[in-house]
């Protein structure tokens, strides 16, 4: 009852998170990415873009393009339009302008172990082995599994001119030419020299150096690990190096008809997959 | 404001709509569909096997297998586990386990639009073309609900293929009740005799369905304050688009849904799949279930 108080309080103020219950308006733009593909990087990409004289930095990222179970509906009601918010649900019909991000899951695993010691969810010596089949089945985040919420936005909404689908691995061999793409889906019109300024303040060099001041500043870093870092690698494969061989095998097997669609190579051996020709629809209801 | 402050002393009270913030517990079991594919045939099916001991009727079927859409999150609360919850919702990956029911889009169509006039949300003489163009671009009331191909494809995405996922289609339904309810049953860990199967199937006929509505529709939550000339409980068919549905509309929704209409085996009339491997990517899942 007190704590039912305390949020009906925050919310006759507007301060509470709105979470699901956020008005979205129809020009809303929203970056949608499972955990650990990207979204952090997008989101710099895009404020550095759209608002370069604001300084987009880890401790006004949260309020240039902010996620609804993060900042207050008070601020979402005040941020000028068109809006561009950040979020990792899997489909949600009202969310109409989608940027997708997409990451091989062999790359977001790793991540996202990495991530759960930075928060100290899990030892510094605590075995992939053990963590991966709690990935696999969707438990070590809220928002289900790689498959469930790339799966879901797939079958919904694939082939929709309003739906862009990115691969966080094409970001990061041409991030200029991707975030032109960016631009077009948004309308948004860019000057070569303002698109390779946006890339440049993004660059994960950059993001670490502004981390490692402002780390505590932001809903993503604070109370973590200051020791290690949010922005790691930011490259593509690291599974090739880091990840035991069976590891690698047990991801193709769940989700290897899925992957191989998305264009990630799979080295296991354990199955064919599908015919190219496949649609979308029929390849994400065949596996779990 | 006036708006603002009633949501938020509901909120206090608990007497918010549970719907999409429903608290999740692990040992519920879901029944999923879109709104107009069989979910309360379904429900009452179900709860007549469940607790055969009492008369199922409008009257006790939201206490028995109560609609996370119609009532609180304090109603909710109060319901003893293991709980059979009904719902529309398109994919919540919080929810442990679903029997999800699958119907003909272009049925869907025809009953959703006659459920429009009950609810008065259109006029009679409202034109169906119109209605199923809204209804394929999710410009309705029902796309909170996600489109129709949005609220079957994410779930199918999802969860096909694990054990704690069952894909019925109504249409089935409608011709081996028996079997399919049997499906149904034993994914809900019930062991249910033929005798029992044929109880609860005749405890949930159309006909009888549509008596109790007629005594009963009044009280019901979902029914009450609606126009009661037109029935809740439709034709209860299979197929009546076929006569019904104007060419135009029948193209439209295959032209928009057509690949996942053939992924669940509904023939398309006026267009072909993308590719045989589609339909044979489908007859795989749903023989992995064992139909």
């Amino acid at each position: 009852m007190i704590r039912r108080v305390i949020a009906g309080t925050k919310r006759v103020f507007g301060l509470h998170r709105p979470g699901h219950n956020l008005a979205i308006f129809p020009d809303d733009v929203f970056l949608v990415s499972y955990p650990k593909s990207g979204n952090t990087w997008t989101r710099f990409l895009v404020a550095n873009l759209l608002y370069p004289d604001q300084d987009p930095n880890w401790s006004t990222i949260d309020r240039l393009i902010p996620a609804p179970e993060v900042m207050s509906k008070r601020r979402f009601e005040r941020m000028p339009r068109p809006r561009v918010i950040r979020t990792h649900d899997a489909f949600d019909p009202r969310y109409k302008q989608v940027i997708y991000i997409v990451r091989d899951p062999r790359d977001v695993a790793l991540s996202q172990y990495h991530h759960h010691r930075k928060r100290k969810l899990i030892e510094d010596n605590h075995p992939f082995e053990r963590f991966l089949p709690r990935f696999l089945a969707g438990e070590t985040n809220e928002h289900g599994s790689w498959k469930q919420n790339v799966g879901s936005w797939l079958a919904a909404r694939y082939g929709d001119p309003r739906f862009l689908l990115l691969r966080y691995e094409d970001m990061l061999a041409d991030t200029r030419g991707e975030l032109a793409s960016i631009c077009g889906f948004m309308g948004v019109e860019a000057t070569p020299e303002r698109l390779s300024k946006a890339v440049e303040q993004s660059s994960p060099k950059e993001m670490r150096k502004l981390e490692q001041v402002q780390g505590d500043q932001c809903a993503l870093t604070k109370d973590t690990r200051q020791d290690l870092p949010f922005v790691r690698t930011a490259k593509a494969g690291n599974w090739k190096s880091e990840m035991p061989a069976s590891s690698v095998a047990a991801i193709e097997a769940a989700w290897g008809p899925l992957m191989k669609w998305l264009g990630y190579e799979l080295v296991s051996g354990s199955q064919a997959g599908p015919a190219d020709s496949t649609s979308i629809s029929a390849i994400v209801g065949l596996e779990r | 404001m006036m708006y603002g402050a009633k949501r938020i002393a509901k909120y206090l009270l608990g007497s918010d709509i549970a719907g999409r913030q429903i608290a999740v517990r692990p040992d519920d079991t879901f029944i999923v569909s879109y709104p107009r594919s069989g979910n309360t045939w379904t429900r009452f099916l179900i709860a007549n096997l469940l607790f055969a001991g009492q008369p199922i009727s409008f009257a006790n079927i939201e206490r028995l297998i109560p609609d996370a859409e119609a009532q609180s999150s304090r109603y909710m609360k109060r319901v003893p586990g293991p709980r059979v919850i009904k719902s529309h919702q398109y994919f919540d990956h919080r929810y442990p386990k679903v029997l999800y029911i699958t119907r003909d889009p272009r049925d869907v169509a025809i009953s959703y639009y006659n459920f429009s006039r009950k609810y008065r949300h259109i006029v009679d003489d409202y034109p169906l073309e119109k209605y199923v163009h809204g209804f394929v671009t999710g410009t309705l009331l029902s796309s909170g609900w996600g489109t129709w191909a949005e609220n079957v494809g994410t779930w199918m995405a999802a969860r096909s293929g694990r054990p704690t996922f069952l894909l019925l289609r109504y249409e089935d339904l409608i011709a081996n009740t028996q079997t399919e309810l049997d499906k149904a049953a034993r994914f809900l860990g019930l062991d249910a005799s033929p005798g029992e199967l044929s109880r609860a199937i005749e405890n949930s006929s159309a006909d009888h369905l549509r008596e109790l509505e007629k005594k009963e529709g009044d009280v019901w939550v979902t029914t009450k304050n609606k126009r009661s000339d037109i029935p809740f409980i439709g034709s209860a068919a299979a197929g009546k688009w076929k006569s019904v549905l104007p060419a135009a509309a029948v193209e439209e929704i295959e032209s928009t849904w057509g690949n996942t209409m053939a992924q669940l085996r509904y023939e398309l009339v006026t267009r072909k799949a993308e590719s045989m491997e589609t339909q044979l990517a489908a007859t795989a899942v749903l023989r992995e279930q064992g139909q």
